[in-house]
């Protein structure tokens, strides 16, 4: 390692580490930057105006749609959470008690369906829910209603269950692996000091799995809340979230300094949700404080 | 340690309750591709290939496929290559640059797709690129850059230096080192982590969608196909894709998963 | 002394590895008993099985006469200290000292007061307020043992508690256990893989190998009267002669007829034997006393610390002689001609 690199190698070594930090400072860093500072410029009509201004936060703060929509937005991603690890606790729960090849097995299977097409689940979940659908046929068939069933078509419920169902492998596995993490030992020793299932369950599993818990929660609100073509095939009129104001300033308003602005005040949300599953989640939390 | 059966029976119902709800949606379209459909009904009473021998005559759909697989193969070479390097460099010691280079490298994993997408779209403009397939496989690799880099990563974590300063040891040149002694032991990593990069390529629409200029890749075509309603051929096209993604995940599992963990006794 | 719990005709195997043959083993009333053997003896099973962590497959498990060996974990009298502590990572030292009582549903005040009593038995009084990621591996042990017996069992397992700690420490541990057991005379039953440990805190040890007890009783008696050619050679550097046992306890060896100390336990006349001697009951020269006295040859001697130890070449047969170490050094040398002298009480005889 002491000899020193001959000419070509230094070549070669020089046109490597240009390519590792050049394309991702290019490719990367560069336009979030400058996507920043878009979002300090300003549109008159159509044209684009090249000077800083704070007029499109001052927009955001002051018009009178864009807060409700993001906090309902907001609400709408930690409902999806909420829903995600009550369906996905059990089914981690589940799999941990199983034994070898079968648990892992079991688990592949969950994971799977995130690498099937996006658009189609989607798609197959809309025909399931729709008001012609799937659902509402089977309970008119069934004779449990007479007419087709509307609160989840074409609205903010049909957001929620829809990206629920698209999400919800990724609540399973961080809840899987922090089950996985509880020693086997401790469980025996809240039982040999007399703990019921329960109680073992309820004050050894259930905190020292919280962690895991918590980063399931950021993962589905993360990527619930960056959503904007759930929520336009899915949630019609008033299914509004606001991933798909940004993406209207981007098509029909034709605003981008606005749209930066508001996909700037959409990151600091993500933000503060990785920050606050990094805090509260991972590894080492929940062991001491 | 034991639980009572009657625990066990309820998580066993949300589990199956949740298989039907992940894999409803997926089964579906597949099941509908081997029947007539006709005014928006199934005609249960007789199985065919229609739907596949229509699928072959829908030249939008056919082109969509043709640029979906020019814009993932790209994007999986550029990601290896780009993050191959990028794993050595940061494995080959610690320092600022690298670990801000590692976070700029997360950054598209970690924030939402619209805002990748977004900002790409705002700098293509500002530099005067025009979108076209380039700037999708830009916005792909991009995307897919973190996975492919963390895989990479982990495997050379796993090799160690010794190995690499064995080498250097006996005379080879950083290169001969690379393609002797790395690129063997990367080998199934780089494997699988093509694949799964594959994967995410295929089915990503969010970003594809900012960056895309008349151009378009499957979901992008299914989309705008849905907006209107499928035709029947559309089924026999997701039960290909299906089909398709199943061999790719088969694939990734066999390079990725360790043995002793998939075979791994409680 | 009362029996307190009983175990009759205990088998268990782990697919075709039978783990434990036929085990009957009584463990009575306020002692310390520990279960002594090689890892893969069985010990651990023993423990688990009478804490309700595994089931036996044959034989019974007896409590005031009464069978629990399938009784579920958390209905038996019994709490154990883990090998690894198993304490609970996310509550304080008082929290996982009060678990066993906070799971009976007692008042909360009586739980702070009992986990204060317990505490200061364990001298962590100072502590009640830190996690266990905060704690050195001797206080984390206290923790263990304070939570196992804070529900006042009739019984205390121990699996291997001392392992993880260095030899210092682990000392300091042995003469605090002793002291707790004598503190509050609850049943302790101790699983070691070490001898040294085994005779420095048990009344009574249970030696096991192979899934069987090979012999019961007190320290002295399985250290000085071993009754199988196994616990002669796991306690320490015993001599082993190789020989044919002959009547009354005597055995023919290469190095002449050695009478032994009889106990009814030797193999029959005729039978391959070994003679084991220890080696501090050897002495050199010819002591007034001693019934053997043999002639052999120094090959070598190595100090070691408060003992020396001589190997004398006796027709061929090493023999090792512990002795007292001096400052000025023993009066011995490679080569020298020594006679070598025991007791008869002090050479048994074993099967080989």
């Amino acid at each position: 390692m002491t000899a020193k690199p001959i000419e070509a190698d230094r070549i070669w070594r020089g046109i490597a580490l240009l390519a590792a930090y050049g394309l991702p400072i290019f490719f990367i860093l560069l336009p979030l930057c400058g996507f920043l500072v878009y979002s300090l410029f300003w549109v008159e009509g159509t044209e684009l105006h090249y000077e800083l201004t704070l007029v499109n936060y001052r927009r955001f703060f002051t018009d009178e749609i864009y807060v409700p929509v993001l906090r309902q937005t907001v609400v709408l991603c930690l409902e999806v959470a909420g829903l995600c690890i009550a369906f996905g606790y059990p089914v981690a729960y589940f799999l941990s008690g199983l034994k070898g090849r079968k648990k892992y097995t079991l688990l592949m299977l969950l994971l799977v369906p995130l690498l099937m097409s996006y658009i189609i689940k989607m798609y197959a979940i809309r025909s399931i829910l729709g008001g012609n659908g799937f659902l509402n046929r089977s309970l008119i068939a069934l004779g449990i209603i007479d007419q087709p069933l509307t609160f989840f078509v074409f609205n903010l419920n049909a957001v929620l269950l829809t990206l629920s169902v698209l999400l919800l492998p990724f609540a399973i596995l961080p809840i899987f692996l922090s089950l996985e993490r509880i020693p086997k030992n401790l469980l025996e020793a809240s039982a040999d000091l007399g703990g019921s299932n329960a109680q073992s369950f309820f004050r050894v599993i259930l905190p020292l799995s919280l962690p895991g818990v918590i980063s399931a929660a950021t993962f589905v609100f993360v990527l619930a809340i960056g959503d904007f073509l759930t929520p336009q095939m899915v949630g019609g009129q008033s299914g509004f979230t606001f991933g798909r104001i940004i993406y209207s300033q981007f098509g029909t308003a034709f605003n981008w300094p606005f749209g930066s602005a508001l996909s700037v005040i959409l990151a600091a949300v993500v933000i503060v949700a990785i920050l606050v599953g990094a805090r509260f989640g991972g590894e080492k939390a929940g062991v001491h404080r | 340690m034991k639980r009572s059966p009657l625990a066990t029976l309820l998580l066993s119902l949300v589990t199956l309750l949740v298989f039907i709800l992940l894999y409803g949606p997926i089964f579906i379209p597949i099941v509908t591709s081997f029947f007539t459909v006709k005014y928006g009904s199934v005609d249960w009473s007789q199985m065919n290939l229609d739907a596949y021998a229509k699928l072959t005559g829908n030249e939008g759909v056919i082109e969509a496929v043709e640029n979906t697989f020019i814009v993932g193969l790209s994007a999986v070479a550029a990601s290896l290559v780009l993050g191959t390097v990028i794993a050595l460099h940061c494995n080959s010691g610690k320092s600022r640059s690298r670990a801000l280079l590692q976070f700029v490298v997360f950054l598209p994993f970690l924030m939402p797709p619209i805002i990748t997408g977004l900002s790409l779209l705002i700098f293509f403009r500002e530099v005067s690129i025009d979108r076209s397939m380039l700037t999708i496989i830009i916005g792909h690799t991009v995307f897919v850059l973190a996975l492919v880099y963390r895989t990479i990563l982990v495997r050379l974590q796993g090799i160690g230096f010794s190995m690499i300063e064995a080498s250097y040891d006996l005379g080879a040149s950083a290169p001969q080192t690379f393609f002797y002694v790395l690129l063997p032991n990367l080998k199934s990593a780089l494997i699988g982590a093509g694949v799964l990069a594959f994967a995410l390529s295929f089915d990503e629409t969010m970003i594809t969608i900012l960056v895309t200029g008349t151009q378009n890749t499957l979901p992008l075509r299914l989309w705008a196909m849905m907006r209107l309603g499928f035709t029947p051929d559309i089924n026999a096209l997701v039960a290909i894709i299906l089909a398709l993604t199943t061999v790719m995940v088969l694939i990734a599992a066999r390079y990725l998963i360790p043995k002793d963990f998939a075979g791994a006794d409680a | 002394m009362a029996v307190l719990l009983e175990l009759k005709g205990v088998g268990k195997a782990f697919g075709a590895t039978r783990v434990l043959e036929h085990i009957d083993l009584a463990v009575e009333d306020g002692e310390f008993i520990t279960i002594l053997g090689p890892s893969g003896s069985g010990k651990t099973t023993i423990l688990r099985m009478i804490g309700g962590f595994t089931q036996p497959d044959q034989g019974q498990i007896l409590l005031d006469g009464r069978d629990i060996a399938h009784d579920p974990i958390n209905r038996r009298p019994f709490n154990t200290v883990f090998q690894d502590y198993a304490l609970f990572p996310h509550m304080t030292v008082a929290g996982n000292v009060g678990y066993g009582l906070k799971v009976r549903g007692t008042a909360n005040a009586v739980i702070k007061q009992r986990v204060g009593e317990v505490l200061d038995l364990v001298q962590l009084g100072s502590l009640a307020a830190r996690y266990p990621a905060q704690l050195s591996g001797g206080q984390r042990q206290r923790v263990a043992l304070a939570r196992a017996i804070i529900c006042q069992p009739r019984l205390i397992l121990l699996d291997e508690p001392l392992a993880a700690l260095d030899v210092e420490l682990r000392k300091q541990m042995q003469e605090f256990l002793k002291d707790i057991h004598r503190e509050i005379k609850t049943t302790f039953l101790f699983v070691t893989h070490d001898q040294e440990e085994a005779i420095a805190m048990a009344d009574r040890i249970c030696v096991m190998n192979y899934g069987k007890i090979l012999q019961l009783g007190s320290p002295t008696e399985v250290y000085y009267r071993p009754h199988s050619e196994f616990v002669a050679r796991f306690f320490g550097d015993n001599n082993l002669i190789e020989g044919v046992a002959g009547d009354r306890g005597s055995v023919a060896t290469p190095i002449g007829t050695l009478p032994c100390a009889a106990d009814g336990t030797e193999p029959a006349a005729g039978a391959k034997a070994f003679a084991v001697i220890r080696p501090e009951a050897i002495r050199i020269g010819n002591e007034p006393g001693a019934n053997t006295v043999v002639a052999g040859q120094v090959s070598s001697v190595n100090f070691g610390g408060a003992a020396t130890v001589a190997v004398v070449d006796v027709a061929g047969v090493p023999l090792r002689v512990k002795l007292p170490s001096r400052a000025e050094g023993l009066p011995l040398k490679v080569g020298d001609r020594v006679q070598l002298a025991w007791r008869t009480e002090d050479c048994r005889l074993v099967a080989a």
